[in-house]
């Protein structure tokens, strides 16, 4: 029985006056499946890191209280460092490919195996075994650097389970990985749970994916004292849930229902009215992309697509990891030259900060300035572009956060800043590579409002996404590919609608045609 | 191949360079170095450092060579002097270039004994770095394109420069907790599965014992042929069994090596 204590946890970073967690009091016990939820920069990551001791080995700060992990034995996390509990918990950061230590599949899930001494002949049985538990026994030869995010996600959590840990901790396991793939990944943590009696604590923002599954939750809000217990209860405390817990509350239903299946039961004495309407007719055509093959080496990756984007726009790039979404935005914005085809962006080649510009994504990899306004100041003395600093930060609402340092934001904060400075080239279209990564609800309801205005001024976006709610909410068009093809496009409803994978929760519930919440409490009323 | 053997590969590569300065010697090792990164670099982003190598190694025969320029009365004979001295050590490099991109810096890792973990790993680790910061500039640079500042001018490097060094700073801190969480230095260690010394792996062994042993009897016999005459400068002689030898080191480009093999436990 391993069971994960909480005692009066008080942690306050170093060069931070107030405390990340205020006399945090818990008990998780074994064999729960454990989210935890909370605002972006609330201390879902340093909750985590405190259950195996990287707060406060690694970070210092102040710190008082104790986390114990009761076992056979009785170790605290005081005492014991992150490596004495390696057999005990292992961890799984939001980034693996940074965590990765060799560089072969398999030697790198041996790596725990071998730090902790364990036997040869039971280390090659562990490692098969564990190369089947996350079904990634063809990638064992593989580098890690050269897998798909899904891939180095999944062989990520292999390498933490091979030890046969009696915690798992994952910060955000699913960020980067398709509905598919985070199916598949989240089914298989629930097995162990199931199977093995694993604690499974995961932080996650995309509660559509995760609220199925867990059974327990912990609720961390700035200045305020933790929560835990039932699911529902604690997404209903910090008023955050999935799509079908906002329905709920938008028909005050109480307890609002936090699963399809929960959802449909209520929903069956629902009598909605009219379909949603469709949206408005595009303008004028901005960019044409005709027959474009595009690769790397001998692999294609695009093969031949024909794709068009038009004024007024919000397009929403789908398919599975490794589809060929990104290849297809850096082809459009022309930092990848196509084998053949033509691309026309306002009838001319795209020119990178003219005409169209690109979000990476990961933020990190443009903001160099010492604030925030800074950051945009540094696009408009590069450009020939009107906007203003004020006006770039408020279209994101971040204008409040002009004077602070980029690298003390959160990962959701960070995007939406490389966001208003990469917006500030002026450039009328916007593509945005997976612009979701760490973004909590208020973040994404920001990043909604500002690419609706942004594609009302006679400007268009695509963003590439495996956010199908995101998508639901902000697309005028959807574009499926598939193995380098479009498999599909149109309006948001037709394509998303009636599919088993990418369907949004609402048209699960409701059938195909219903995208929002919002849209289904006005058809109700 | 087993790792042992890239390794000697390397070491023989290496050696044969130091020993000469003629270029006809030279020139064979750096075209064999090149045949054998075409033939066996393991897919991924390091096979694109060979290049950095190959840029390093030009601008060591240019510095090498300027140097002298700064010599009192200087003579023609100086100048091929210090270029063939450049281009020794341009070739040294290139060898260290194409064992960068053949071998798995951690496979070496596997080979040092139990004690020397530590360094081992460390140096493993530092290896990997060239690689991974060639990846984070492309990206920066990429993404600051998109933005309209082209990282080509003086003022501008910050907007290179900060992005590169704060995600090589915040992954370096990823990697340590991870490893930390891995049971990194818990002091008991066993290890997983060592690789097989393949018969390709012997055949390389022999040709660099064979090239070694020729430069080295070369070496200490005076051969003449070893080094450049610069004054006067004449064209040196060409031994064929030295030239064979050099030739022996680009084995590993015409066998199977396939895929390492490991032993079952």
């Amino acid at each position: 029985m391993t069971t994960i204590d909480f005692e009066r946890v008080s942690f306050t970073y170093p060069d931070s006056s107030a405390p990340v967690l205020d006399e945090a009091t818990l008990c998780i016990p074994e064999g729960s499946f454990v989210l935890v939820t909370g605002h972006t920069g609330a201390g879902k990551s340093t909750f985590i890191r405190a259950i195996n001791g990287l707060v406060p080995h690694f970070t210092g700060g102040e710190y008082s209280g104790s986390v114990t992990l009761r076992d056979e034995t009785i170790r605290n996390t005081l005492d014991s460092a992150p490596r004495d509990l390696a057999d005990l918990v292992a961890f799984v950061p939001q980034d693996p490919s940074a965590a990765f230590v060799v560089d072969r599949v398999e030697d790198e899930i041996a790596y725990s195996l071998e730090n902790l001494g364990v036997d040869r002949t039971v280390m090659r049985r562990r490692v098969e075994e564990t190369l089947d538990a996350l079904n990634i026994e063809a990638l064992r030869d593989r580098s890690v650097r050269t897998l798909s995010g899904g891939e180095r996600q999944r062989v990520a959590i292999a390498a933490a389970l091979a030890p046969g840990p009696r915690v798992l901790l994952l910060d955000e396991p699913t960020s980067q990985l398709d509905p598919q793939g985070a199916e598949d990944v989240l089914a298989a943590l629930q097995r162990l749970v199931h199977d093995l009696g694993i604690t499974v604590v995961l932080a996650e923002h995309r509660l559509e994916r995760v609220a199925g599954f867990v059974d327990l939750a912990v609720g961390l809000r700035s200045g305020m004292p933790v929560v835990v217990g039932d699911p529902a209860r604690v997404l209903e405390l910090l008023k955050s849930g999935p799509p079908v817990a906002r329905l709920g509350r938008l028909l005050g239903w109480s307890p609002p229902p936090l699963t399809i299946r929960d959802a449909r039961r209520v929903a069956s004495t629902l009598n909605l009215t009219a379909r949603p309407p469709d949206e408005g007719v595009p303008g004028a055509s901005m960019v044409e992309a005709t027959g474009l093959r595009a690769g790397y080496g001998r692999r294609v990756v695009l093969n031949g697509i024909d794709v068009s984007i038009a004024e007024g726009e919000i397009v929403a790039l789908m398919g599975r990891n490794g589809a060929g979404k990104t290849t297809l935005l850096r082809c459009l914005c022309g930092l990848h030259p196509p084998e053949s085809g033509l691309i026309e962006a306002l009838g001319s080649a795209p020119d990178p900060g003219r005409n169209v510009a690109l979000c990476p994504q990961r933020p990190e990899s443009l903001l160099f300035a010492d604030s925030v306004s800074g950051e945009v100041e540094a696009t408009l003395s590069a450009g020939a572009s009107r906007a203003t600093v004020a006006t770039s930060l408020e279209a994101l609402g971040i204008a409040g956060w002009r004077d602070r340092h980029p690298r003390d934001l959160s990962a959701g904060q960070r995007l939406l800043v490389a966001i208003a400075a990469t917006a500030a080239t002026g450039a009328p279209l916007l593509l945005l590579d997976e612009p979701t990564r760490g973004l909590d609800h208020e973040s994404k309801a920001r990043l909604v409002a500002f690419l609706r205005s942004w594609a009302q001024g006679g400007r268009a976006v695509m963003l590439a996404t495996h956010d199908v709610e995101l998508a639901a909410e902000v697309a005028t068009r959807v574009v499926m590919i598939a193995a380098g093809d479009v498999i599909a496009q149109g309006p948001p409803a037709d394509v998303l609608g009636d599919s088993p994978v990418f369907a949004p929760q609402m048209a699960r519930v409701f059938g195909p045609g219903w995208l929002t919440p919002e849209q289904v409490a006005v058809a109700a009323s | 191949m087993h790792q042992g053997a890239w390794l000697l590969w390397a070491l023989s590569g290496g050696l044969v360079a130091i020993t000469t300065t003629n270029p006809f010697y030279l020139l064979p090792l750096l075209a064999v170095a090149w045949v054998v990164h075409a033939a066996c670099a393991r897919p991924g982003p390091q096979a694109r450092s060979f290049r950095i190598f190959l840029i390093f190694g030009a601008l060591t025969i240019c510095t090498r060579t300027a140097l002298v320029l700064f010599l009192p009365d200087i003579q023609f004979g100086n100048v091929v002097e210090a270029a063939l001295e450049g281009l020794r050590l341009a070739v040294l490099l290139t060898v260290f270039g194409a064992y960068n991109t053949v071998s798995d810096p951690f496979g070496v890792l596997r080979l040092s004994p139990r004690r020397w973990h530590e360094p081992a790993l460390a140096a493993s680790l530092a290896l990997s770095i060239a690689p991974r910061t060639i990846e984070a500039v492309t990206t920066v640079r990429e993404a600051q394109r998109m933005r309209g500042i082209e990282v080509r001018r003086f003022r501008s490097l910050t907007a290179l420069a900060v992005p590169v060094l704060e995600t090589g700073m915040e992954e370096a801190v990823v990697l340590a907790e991870s490893m930390d969480a891995r049971g990194h230095g818990r002091g008991r260690r066993t290890r997983y599965r060592p690789e097989r010394w393949g018969w390709q792996a012997t055949i390389v062994s022999v040709a660099c014992v064979l090239a070694v042993g020729v430069a080295g009897s070369a070496l200490f016999a005076d051969d003449a042929s070893l080094a450049m005459s610069a004054f006067p400068i004449v064209w040196p002689e060409v031994s064929p069994v030295m030239l064979l030898a050099i030739v022996a080191l680009s084995a590993p480009a015409w066998l199977p090596l396939g895929s390492p093999t490991r032993k079952s436990r």
